[in-house]
């Protein structure tokens, strides 16, 4: 398995006129393909920052990130997008389903934008939607569904197009403990059958606990980074 | 992606419906004046145009201008048959006909029934340049005219009336010239082409055309001209000579007499018909303007409603064309569809206007498309500062919009 995110030095600063905030402090970071990290740390700790730069919605201030052996660091906008749409999945705290749209159109939407054309674009939404068990609920709007199941909708839209990362930014914050559960059994079942690299961010240590590797931030630097199955990596340096 | 775009426009079209139908009114209401105002213009225009073909687009009165006159006109300013004819063949090949515009009402008796009947004293060859259609025997020829024979040419429905016959060619009719009752002989019977007005004159009048010399004495020597032109002149410049002409001939100062041709008529009121056209276009312009305000207006506050969504479809890989052409496929609809709606109110107006006057309606297709066209551009102009701005927006900002 080889590198997936590869970061050397990134770093961000918010310039807001009068003073300058330093949310990310220079940082490096290496995730191997088929990790399963959780980031941890409060609010304002850095983590959102980071997960906004690996998510490529946000360009590093300084410093040079790695996607897929990718440089990403200054790509144009347009740019970004493609690679959000080919390489990256996103799955919300508050879902960020398209209202008024059916799971079935909201599964479909990154493959629009991916030109796939609509019979693939609906044979795949189906077979997604099947696979987070929710065959039934196709045509359903986000609206007439619960919590739990559009998490679901969710992680399927954040699959169509094959991506090999996903970024769950609190991906159970808004669910109840027994959805919490179902929902990080799926990026579980993802990560150990297909080999997906799942990077998810959460307060919760017991959510942090699904995962293999956990990072845990505070005032913009990571002050661990624990592997589990005994192997601890022990202080970052930044 | 422009089938997915026009999808997610009308699904946007079909949540808002009453502020989508709201903001299509400035179009609907602009575009749909543009079209019963064209469309009532060029019918009116064509009815104009058909009303001076039947004339005859060569007619022209000459006459004498009423702001030379005092108090009533000399006899010595009046024309007589002689100088009639001399002017005919001082202007021969440019005037091609000239009577002297005798149009008098005579009582008419066939048998024991008598009625009025309008006579119009003709030269001959007049058929050829007016709108007089024959259809039995016919029309007056230049020996009624020279030997001032009693001969009669009878209007269809008048011929049918005092003969109860449409056939009425060897009749005889009685009617009254200068106090004496004079036999005329019926030689043709013409039917007038349709025209606008004619059908709405319910009018009993019975119509009849005679020869100019056998026409009652008071209307001769005459004060009017009717005449026409050959095709081929410029009419402005021939009436000049000729007017010139007729009061060099009469011995009256210049400018004694003037002209009206049927032409320059018609010239006219299509020129204010087309400036009529032009200041209810600018109106409508106007109105089409305000309305691609209020898409602009909306679009924008459509824009702000879903940042989120924005945000969303971002994060999913949306490029900025993507999103711009999103917004501007919506306005674009949006506007066209006021269009739509528009051209077939106006259409829907102009034809019930047009068939309440009781005037054929026509109207060219392409006007459609064109409204349509052209209403779906100027969504897309108005469109293109809302769609900007949402393709502009931040992920990360509109993500976290609430």
């Amino acid at each position: 398995m080889g590198e997936i995110i590869r970061l050397t030095g990134v770093s961000k600063t918010y310039d807001t006129g009068k003073i300058q905030v330093q949310a990310l402090k220079p940082l490096d970071l290496v995730i191997e393909q088929g990790e399963y990290v959780a980031i941890m740390g409060s609010s304002g700790s850095g983590k959102s920052t980071l997960m906004n730069i690996l998510g490529c919605l946000d360009r590093p201030t300084s410093g040079q990130y790695l996607l897929d052996g990718q440089d990403v660091s200054d790509k144009s906008d347009n740019e970004l997008s493609l690679i959000r749409n080919q390489k990256i999945g996103f799955v919300f705290q508050s879902f960020n389903l398209i209202p008024r749209t059916s799971a079935l159109k909201n599964v479909e939407l990154p493959m629009i934008y991916a030109r796939v054309s609509s019979k693939q674009r609906e044979a795949r939404a189906r077979e997604l939607l099947e696979k987070v068990g929710l065959g039934e609920r196709l045509d359903h709007m986000p609206n007439e569904i619960s919590g739990g199941q559009k998490q679901r909708v969710a992680i399927a839209r954040a699959l169509a197009n094959r991506p090999p990362i996903i970024f769950a930014d609190e991906p159970t914050g808004n669910l109840d403990s027994a959805s919490s559960v179902e929902i990080m059994e799926i990026f579980t079942r993802l990560n150990r059958e297909e080999g997906t690299t799942v990077v998810l961010v959460t307060h919760e240590p017991d959510i942090a606990e699904f995962a293999d590797r956990i990072l845990t931030f505070r005032d913009g630097r990571v002050i661990s980074d624990v592997k589990k199955k005994g192997q601890t990596k022990g202080e970052v340096t930044a | 992606m422009f089938l997915e775009n026009v999808k997610l426009a009308l699904s946007a079209i079909g949540i808002n419906k009453m502020r989508s139908f709201l903001t299509m009114l400035g179009m609907i209401i602009g575009i749909s004046s543009v079209i019963a105002i064209t469309a009532i213009g060029s019918s009116i225009q064509g009815v104009v145009n058909r009303q001076f073909e039947s004339i005859g687009r060569s007619a022209i009165y000459f006459y004498v201008n009423w702001s030379m006159v005092d108090d009533y006109v000399p006899s010595e300013a009046l024309f007589s048959v002689d100088e009639l004819q001399e002017l005919k063949k001082r202007f021969e090949g440019e005037l091609v006909y000239a009577d002297p515009d005798v149009y008098v009402t005579s009582p008419v008796r066939v048998g024991n029934a008598e009625k009025k009947i309008r006579l119009d004293g003709v030269d001959a060859g007049y058929e050829n340049f007016a709108d007089v259609d024959i259809i039995y025997g016919r029309m007056i020829n230049e020996n009624d005219v020279k030997g001032a024979r009693p001969r009669i040419v009878l209007e269809v429905n008048s011929a049918r009336r005092l003969f109860g016959t449409e056939n009425a060619v060897g009749g005889q009719v009685e009617l009254v010239i200068d106090g004496e009752a004079v036999d005329f002989t019926v030689v043709g019977v013409y039917r007038e082409k349709e025209t606008i007005f004619n059908q709405i004159s319910t009018s009993d009048d019975l119509y009849a055309y005679i020869p100019y010399s056998t026409a009652p004495e008071e209307a001769d020597p005459t004060l009017y001209i009717y005449a026409f032109l050959a095709p081929d002149v410029d009419v402005a410049e021939t009436a000049l000579r000729i007017t010139d002409w007729l009061a060099q001939m009469k011995g009256m100062p210049e400018g004694y007499y003037v002209y009206e041709s049927a032409l320059e008529q018609q010239n006219m009121i299509n020129d204010m018909l087309g400036v009529v056209s032009v200041a209810i276009g600018i109106i409508a312009g106007i109105s089409l303007l305000v309305g691609g305000i209020g898409i602009m207006n909306i679009m924008l506050v459509s824009v702000t409603e879903r940042t989120r969504e924005i945000g969303i479809r971002k994060s999913l890989g949306a490029r900025t064309g993507d999103i711009l052409m999103q917004f501007l496929t919506e306005s674009m609809i949006i506007s066209a569809l006021g269009g739509l709606i528009g051209t077939v109110l106006g259409v829907g107006i102009a034809a019930i206007g047009m068939t309440v006057a009781g005037v054929g309606f026509t109207m060219n297709p392409l006007v459609i498309v064109i409204a349509v066209g052209f209403s779906a551009i100027v969504g897309m102009f108005f469109g293109i500062y809302p769609a900007r701005r949402a393709a502009k927006l931040d992920p990360i900002e509109a993500l976290r919009y609430e």
